[in-house]
């Protein structure tokens, strides 16, 4: 078995920049919503844009701009819902989501592009287009670009909203910033990993920077570094266990998070039980 | 009027819209607990995390129910762990470990290509239901409505507060763990009808339909699994005419029924909220 066969493919090379470049967007946010509490958030999200494909397609717009919109759009209804009634956030999260991504389902066995949904769903990263690729590259920079600008406010707002709203910052602005983060950063991975499993691109990278250090900017680095390391990885070993591409990556992801549990030096399992003994 | 009557001529169909009932009747039973005790992220999870079960008890070769039930309670002792050994949030945790458990049996589906089907994981497949699988989901109800007939009270005390019922001395571990394995179990019949992905929404629509509209937990149980039921009947028989996934329908009308109840809800509906806001403004 050839070591290095994987490199000599065009679609592995082009698999393991975008699979490095998601994995590197969605782990700096997944930063800022394991600080925010806001996990259940991108799981919410990622589903909800299932609507909006389709009526994207069905509308001849770019899926993009679709997914974007419905992603949005349920995060503002739970807002709005929950600041109406008596239910907890997280239920009316759980009833809003699953009736978009219901929704998504019905119109979509009306319009009958089987090969696409699995796409959606599971991401085909290795038989990534060029116009999706573009669209991955373009969302992902551009997401990079507006947390570098903003990084210390959103830092602040996820920390402590009171502080920020007294130093006179707009809190609003700065929680819609960081939806629209969050919808732009799951529309880039969509393809790469698919609606299903982006959810553990943008929690398992910050748990596991969390659990290794207690600085933020270094949380950040960390977070990028092993969410590029699982995704290569991840694409490197499913060419040779013919496995589906997203599940190795969040698989390798876990296995990082797994390591940083146990062996972590200041808050991992080995390091406890040492304190305790 | 015929064309109406078509789909009971079909005997799939009425085994689907009679499971579909069933199904949608009990997971909203539970749901009243689940929405009391702010677990809608769990049964998410534990919905997702049952699929490696699935796929390795195919392969091994049996009942799939065993498999996805044994996979659901060692997700949920999984996030219980980590969670007691490390400094994440909850809801972090659960997130790690129900993506990994999904990972895992996409990954296994994945290498192993089977009759069983990822769609019918996903998206379930009432329509299909072999006579073994309602044997299964008959079972699972049938133990879960006594389990939950013959401990509501218990349950009950535990999710609306914890502490209380520990002052009590009821065994909250054991609560805690019947309860996690009521959501696996309800969470594997489900997993037929709607698939992974809207289990979520059996499990949490209904009881919070029914907390909009009373505000006793007797009658809230009452209304849950009635709307349950319709919204699994009614859903799986559109399904036939609309001709599109079935386990979309009941959901998309579970839905519709919680929207409704939140605009016309009698006391805690918005309308009457806006009402009372418009008199209390009046001089």
């Amino acid at each position: 078995m050839n070591l290095l066969a994987p490199f000599q493919y065009g679609f592995m090379q082009e698999a393991l920049l975008v699979g490095a470049l998601v994995g590197a967007v969605c782990a700096v946010l997944s930063c800022y919503l394991v600080l925010k509490g806001w996990s259940l958030m991108g799981d919410a999200i990622s589903h909800a844009v299932l609507p909006g494909v389709v009526c994207a397609y069905l509308l001849g717009l770019p899926l993009a701009v679709g997914a974007f919109v419905s992603g949005l759009f349920c995060a503002t209804a739970t807002g709005w819902i929950k600041s109406n009634t008596r239910i907890k956030e997280d239920t009316v999260m759980g009833i809003v989501f699953t009736g978009l991504f219901a929704l998504g389902l019905v119109l979509f066995t009306k319009v009958e592009t089987e090969a696409h949904l699995n796409h959606i769903l599971f991401g085909n990263i290795l038989g990534i287009e060029r116009d999706d690729m573009i669209q991955t590259v373009v969302a992902s920079l551009l997401t990079l670009l507006v947390i570098l600008l903003m990084r210390k406010d959103l830092l602040l707002f996820c920390f402590d909203p009171a502080h920020v709203r007294a130093i006179g910052l707009n809190t609003n602005m700065l929680y819609y910033v960081l939806l629209s983060l969050l919808a732009a950063t799951i529309v880039a991975s969509l393809q790469a990993v698919g609606i299903i499993l982006v959810v553990a691109m943008l929690i398992t990278p910050g748990c596991t920077a969390r659990l290794l250090t207690d600085r933020f900017d270094r949380m950040l680095l960390i977070a990028a570094t092993s969410s590029v390391l699982a995704s290569c990885l991840g694409v490197y070993i499913s060419f040779f266990i013919n496995g589906a591409t997203g599940a190795c990556i969040v698989l390798a992801q876990a296995a990082l998070f797994a390591l940083a549990f146990v062996f972590g030096p200041k808050h991992g399992l080995m390091a406890s039980r040492r304190r305790l003994a | 009027m015929t064309t109406l009557l078509t789909p009971f001529h079909y005997e799939y169909m009425v085994k689907a819209i009679l499971v579909s009932g069933l199904i949608g009747g009990v997971c909203a039973f539970l749901s009243c607990f689940i929405t009391l005790k702010g677990w809608s992220l769990m049964g998410d999870a534990l919905s997702h995390a049952v699929v490696p079960g699935v796929s390795l008890a195919w392969l091994l070769g049996l009942p799939f129910s065993l498999g996805a039930f044994v996979a659901g309670v060692l997700a949920a002792l999984g996030m219980g762990w980590v969670k007691n050994n490390s400094r994440l949030r909850e809801d972090a945790v659960i997130g790690v470990v129900f993506t990994s458990f999904f990972a895992l049996g996409l990954l296994l589906l994945s290498l192993y290509p089977s009759n069983l089907n990822l769609r019918t994981i996903i998206f379930g497949n009432i329509l299909a239901i072999s006579d073994p699988d309602i044997l299964q989901v008959l079972i699972i109800s049938a133990v879960s409505i006594l389990v939950l007939g013959l401990k509501w009270r218990d349950l009950l005390l535990y999710c609306f507060d914890e502490s209380h019922a520990r002052s009590l001395g009821l065994n909250t571990r054991f609560l805690h763990f019947l309860l996690l394995a009521l959501l696996s179990a309800t969470a594997v019949a489900a997993l037929q009808t709607v698939g992974a992905c809207l289990v979520v929404a059996m499990l949490v629509t209904p009881g919070a339909t029914a907390y909009l509209l009373t505000d006793r937990f007797g009658k809230m149980l009452g209304i849950a699994t009635l709307t349950g039921v319709l919204c699994g009947v009614a859903g799986a028989y559109a399904s036939y005419f609309l001709n599109g996934s079935t386990g979309g329908c009941i959901v998309v009308l579970q839905t519709v029924v919680f929207l409704i109840a939140l605009i016309f809800a009698p006391k805690h509906g918005l309308l009457t909220a806006r009402a009372q806001r418009r008199a209390a403004a009046m001089p």
